[in-house]
């Protein structure tokens, strides 16, 4: 009896990962494809597609802004993310827990609301910038993941280490980074990978801020599978993954997936 | 001229290392310190001794320079402090959790202080080393601190503390995560130290037995006031209320209203008797008529000089170094708990009649608290 749903469970489980990595695991071999159409299994080998990333038209471009406001917006987010969490936790400021619940509450909101919401509030306070627009409303999509680790973080630091570095001859500032960040550390990480992703392929918010000099990855990739259909997306996708997959091994040799698993 | 505000020395005694004047503390509408006053001498050794919640804690916080009062003052060693941010302070704190840096070894822990003094590199292990010798870890200097039992622990905070040789340590209940036997040889050893190294002490409990042990004074404490600041030997002998009575060592009280006061003595009507005094007190006061333990016999000469309480004995607690006596009296059916030092060669019978006696030179009389005017 026991035995039979053991080996039920397992077979469930092996589905569900099969269904959660097929897709990705099959963009792999199609990047290296020689053909123009997306087959599968693939008819031969070649790097033609990852050449033509840089013929194809402003996606470099993209993935370099969206680098930079992925970057940007994480930093930001964890910085203010982070002194915010303090006074939240810490009493500094009334009514904190529920400052905490609004600025986690771009979660429950459906991207493309957020999104109009966005494009309005930049109209009404003029912000022409349409990088900055772009800037600001990613650190509102990330700041909910960067709250959600570093309050959860904070919840099991003891505060009096603060205390104790500033007996010690800290100022408060140089206590928070001398004891706090290192003892936070995994949260941060986490908080700041999930961000960093969440950015980087945003979306919905995104396409009410761009314009025609301002596009973000996602946005030109699919321009881009508008226009010209080919396995070039498969080669960016690809080394996405791969990227993803070293920054999961950097982020593991720094703090351990499983600390960050933890928050 | 004006900027350095030197408290004027009382009586032409110099003035006191710690000073702590007038101290005010509030949450909220919630006054946790009322107008406090505490001196320490350089070198000695301060028990803060009081219920919870009385507010030692905050006391020690608002020395440390980790909160602000709303009023008063705080001077150490002639430097006035209540302006001065933690860590410009030079105060070391010992903390109750022992707040260790989990993410340093017990060495890099011990090294925080002289790190942020940017001592030079010899310095600081020669230091290091020095203060883990002190506190007997030296074995241990590489070790994780999560690594370590509580009471390796707590000597790590303590080093830590005093390895940057602070003006005045201040010690927030630092024995109370260990157990029994561990706390007796963990107070006597940091007594030692602390003694050898010369380093004034504020020290928070609340257990009197630790207080009275490690003390060269103890401040009872009672809601946001220093009720008693003395000696163990002068807090137990005469104790300035009621409540230090009550919250240091055992008693036998006896309410009841001064009848007549002359010549610095007074007599109370109790319930078991009329009782005389040492003290002035205006006739028709409700009072409380208490002796300490030691000075009570049983059964022996009633003569002149002393109190009697006829009694008849309903149980006996032992308590190892004291025996309770639970009594009724005859007249009245009160209930009273005698605490004697020993029982009488052949024990005390249940049921017995005894006469209980004391020297009225030994007899203390407080004002009736207020609640219990009944
Ligand atoms: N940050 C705070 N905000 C509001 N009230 C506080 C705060 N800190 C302490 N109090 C209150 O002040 C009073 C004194 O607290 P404190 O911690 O100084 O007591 P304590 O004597 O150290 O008690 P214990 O022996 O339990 O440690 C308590 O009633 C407590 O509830
Ligand atoms: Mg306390």
């Amino acid at each position: 009896m026991a035995t039979a749903a053991r080996i039920l469970s397992a077979i469930i489980l092996a589905l569900v990962l099969i269904f959660l990595i097929m897709p990705i695991a099959i963009v792999i071999p199609i990047s290296f494809s020689p053909s123009t159409i997306f087959s599968f299994p693939p008819t031969g080998f070649s790097l033609r597609w990852y050449e033509n990333i840089r013929n194809a038209d402003g996606i470099l471009r993209a993935l370099w802004l969206s680098t930079q406001i992925a970057g940007l917006s994480t930093a930001i987010s964890l910085l203010l993310g982070t002194l915010c969490a303090i006074a939240i936790v810490r009493g500094f400021i009334p009514g904190g827990r529920l400052v905490a619940t609004f600025m986690t509450s771009p979660l429950m909101i459906p991207g493309l609301v957020l999104g109009i919401a966005m494009l309005q509030a930049a109209r009404e306070i003029g912000l022409r910038d349409g990088y900055a627009a772009l800037l600001l409303a990613h650190v509102v999509v990330t700041m909910p993941f960067i709250m959600r680790t570093v309050l959860a973080s904070l919840a099991l630091f003891d505060f009096a280490m603060v205390d104790a570095a500033r007996m010690l001859g800290c100022s408060y500032p140089a206590a928070l980074w001398r004891v706090l960040v290192p003892n936070i550390l995994p949260g941060f990480v986490s908080g700041a990978l999930f961000a960093f992703i969440v950015s980087f392929d945003n979306y919905p918010v995104s396409i009410f801020l761009v314009d025609v000099r301002t596009k973000t990855l996602p946005i030109q990739l699919l321009n881009q599978l508008e226009m010209s259909p080919d396995p070039t997306l498969a080669a960016v996708a690809t080394i996405m993954v791969v990227l993803t997959i070293l920054a999961l091994l950097v982020c593991d040799r720094l703090v351990g997936l499983k600390r960050m698993a933890a928050v | 001229m004006t900027s350095v505000a030197r408290p004027a020395p009382a009586s032409g005694r110099p003035p006191a290392y710690l000073q702590v004047a007038q101290l005010t503390k509030r949450f909220g509408s919630a006054t946790v310190l009322h107008d406090l006053n505490l001196t320490v001498e350089k070198g000695e050794f301060v028990s803060l001794l009081g219920p919870s919640g009385c507010g030692k804690t905050t006391l020690l916080r608002l020395i440390a320079g980790l909160m602000r009062p709303e009023t008063g003052r705080i001077v150490i060693a002639d430097r006035e402090l209540t302006r001065v941010p933690a860590h410009k302070r030079q105060v070391g704190v010992v903390f109750q959790n022992y707040a260790l840096f989990p993410h340093l070894t017990v060495a890099e822990n011990v090294a925080f202080g002289l790190t942020n003094q940017r001592r030079s590199r010899d310095e600081i292990k020669r230091r290091v080393g020095e203060a883990l010798q002190l506190v007997r870890m030296a074995p241990f200097a590489d070790r994780s601190v999560s690594a370590l039992s509580g009471g390796q622990q707590q000597r790590i905070a303590v080093a830590r503390a005093i390895v940057v040789e602070p003006a005045i340590l201040l010690l927030d209940e630092p024995f109370s995560a260990l157990d029994r036997k561990l706390r007796e040889t963990m107070q006597i050893e940091l007594r030692h130290i602390l003694r050898d190294l010369g380093i004034t002490s504020i020290f928070v409990t609340h257990d009197q037995d630790e207080a009275l042990v490690m003390s060269d004074r103890i401040a009872v404490m009672n809601e946001g006031q220093i009720e008693h600041l003395g000696t163990p030997a002068d807090i137990y002998t005469s104790p300035k209320s009621l409540f230090v009575l009550e919250f240091v060592g055992l008693s036998t009280r006896l309410g009841g209203t001064v009848v007549s006061s002359h010549g610095g003595e007074v007599e109370v009507e109790t319930a078991f008797g009329r009782m005389r005094a040492p003290a002035q007190f205006r006739p028709g006061s409700p009072v409380v008529v208490a002796v300490r333990p030691e000075a009570i016999s049983i059964g022996e000469s009633e003569g002149d000089g002393r109190n009697v309480v006829r009694a008849r004995l309903t149980d006996v607690v032992y308590l190892g170094a004291k025996t309770q006596l639970h009594l009724r009296g005859e007249r009245s059916g009160d209930l009273i708990q005698a605490e004697i030092a020993r029982l009488p060669p052949g024990g005390l019978p249940s049921g017995s009649e005894l006469a209980l006696t004391w020297r009225v030179e030994d007899t203390m009389v407080f004002p009736a608290p207020a609640s219990a005017a009944s």
